[in-house]
């Protein structure tokens, strides 16, 4: 099926990564001109190589910190200079609490018990600032050609939180993301624009497998037997993969999905309980 | 009908001017409660009440200052949850009770966006401190007004979920809002 998408002009935060990566490569291979952003100039420069290898021209990389509405404001005044004015933006940031790279658990781990004040306060900085600081740079753009497509890459935590994590933090500022998501779609539909909320379950990223190994480790388990514990759970019997979310994405930034606005849209390979 | 609470020390936290503080407080008082001040550490019923912002938006002439200090109303109620949780738990008995914007669960409700965005995130808070806390015999529950509800209809909300009936109910979300809203989840 043809998307549509050849030409236009996409942002991708999280980009360089995992689910953010395989966003951006998928939206270049339907003829999409992509800019990926993130913290870490060495990663990116590596996905926009990969990227040209099959989309050459279509990808641009620049650094950046995403949760900083100044950063979030010059990466779009380069993707303006450097492709056009912005039609797709997917904000794809993710929380500290597993990001194992930083210590052990992450930072922003812990229980209702033994979070402050302050733990709340940089969690809606990581999660909230970042996705409304994005969309509300590249509205003006996409309200100028009455055409747009905004995402948020969030957890199905937003809907039913995984309550025997030490997750309180993404549990409690995720339905807020997607709340102003649901929010920004209804005003800016007259617009043109559509906004989606895209919420991921056990997706098998490389965070997400250096978390496996994390866990397995303070647990003394294997890790086949951590992710085997996790799987079991899933009705369809596996992990998803990074592309399976890009494919969402994908469709709703088509044409053939422009009525499809204010969702979230759960991909967990079934395990959502809620009706 | 006796809502058994009579004897409990009860706080009720809101902006001055929202008339739904003082209504809870009646319903409370009325019941036997005991309302104190909102730094006693011995009470066991909490009630917040969410600022409410007409017409409040996420767009227009909202910074990131705007967020960050809408955000500190869910903070502060963390912090306060926090601060009485101990002695529920020890006691085996407690009660939290947020009273929020219709509008985080129907977009048609009221525009009050920023009152929206933080009631969810204590929607989320709630389901957290359900499973952390409800071995304690503590519960938390949301109240949403919306639409043309008075502050009695929804004082008497709140009140009800801080009751011995309301005891199973944990997690929940009430909308009281005259049916204005109109989603059906």
């Amino acid at each position: 099926m043809d998307y549509k998408l050849a030409g236009r002009v996409a942002i991708v935060s999280g980009g360089s990564r995992g689910i953010g990566r395989a966003i951006a490569e998928l939206l270049a291979t339907e003829g999409a001109r992509v800019v990926i952003a993130s913290r870490t100039l060495s990663n990116l420069e590596e996905t926009a190589a990969h990227i040209e290898t099959f989309a050459p021209g279509r990808v641009h990389a620049v650094a950046a910190d995403m949760t900083d509405p100044a950063g979030v404001e010059d990466v779009v005044a380069q993707t303006r200079a450097h492709f056009g004015p912005v039609e797709i933006a997917v904000s794809n940031v993710i929380g500290h609490v597993i990001d194992v790279s930083r210590e052990g658990e992450g930072p922003g781990a812990g229980s209702f018990a033994s979070l402050g004040s302050q733990d709340y306060r940089d969690e809606f900085r990581q999660l909230f600032v970042s996705s409304w600081a994005l969309a509300r740079a590249c509205i003006p753009d996409m309200q100028a050609q009455g055409w747009g497509r905004i995402f948020n890459i969030g957890s199905h935590v937003a809907r039913e939180p995984a309550t025997h994590l030490p997750h309180v933090l993404p549990n409690v500022v995720r339905p807020a993301v997607a709340g102003m998501h649901r929010l920004l779609a209804a005003r800016l539909a007259a617009d043109g624009i559509t906004v989606n909320n895209i919420l991921t379950g056990s997706i098998l990223t490389e965070r997400n497998a250096s978390y496996w190994q994390w866990l397995a480790g303070s647990r003394g388990q294997t890790v086949e037997q951590v992710t085997a514990e996790a799987t079991a759970h899933i009705p369809l019997g596996r992990m998803g993969q990074p592309s399976e979310m890009a494919a969402l994405v994908a469709f709703l930034s088509s044409e053939q999905a422009s009525r499809i606005t204010g969702q979230s849209l759960s991909v967990t390979g079934g395990t959502a309980a809620h009706v | 009908m006796d809502l058994e609470i009579a004897g409990r020390r009860a706080i009720v936290i809101g902006a001055d001017d929202d008339p739904v503080v003082a209504a809870c407080e009646r319903l409370l008082s009325a019941e036997g409660a005991e309302v104190v001040a909102a730094d006693d550490r011995e009470a066991t019923i909490v009630i917040v009440a969410g600022s409410r912002r007409p017409r409040s938006t996420l767009l227009e002439g909202t910074g990131v200052d705007d967020l960050y200090s809408a955000w500190d109303e869910a903070v502060d109620t963390i912090t306060e949850y926090r601060a009485t949780a101990e002695r529920m738990t020890t006691g085996g008995w407690g009660r939290l009770v947020w009273i929020g914007s219709a509008q985080a669960k129907s977009v048609d409700a009221e525009q009050d966006e920023l009152g929206a965005v933080v009631s969810l995130g204590m929607l989320g808070l709630h389901k957290v401190v359900t499973s952390e806390l409800g071995p304690g015999g503590v519960t938390a529950n949301a109240v949403l007004r919306g639409g043309d509800a008075t502050d009695e209809d929804v004082a008497a909300a709140a009140v009800f979920l801080c009751s011995a009936g309301a005891g199973f109910l944990s997690g929940i979300t009430m909308v009281v809002d005259g049916g204005a809203g109109s989603g059906v989840f």
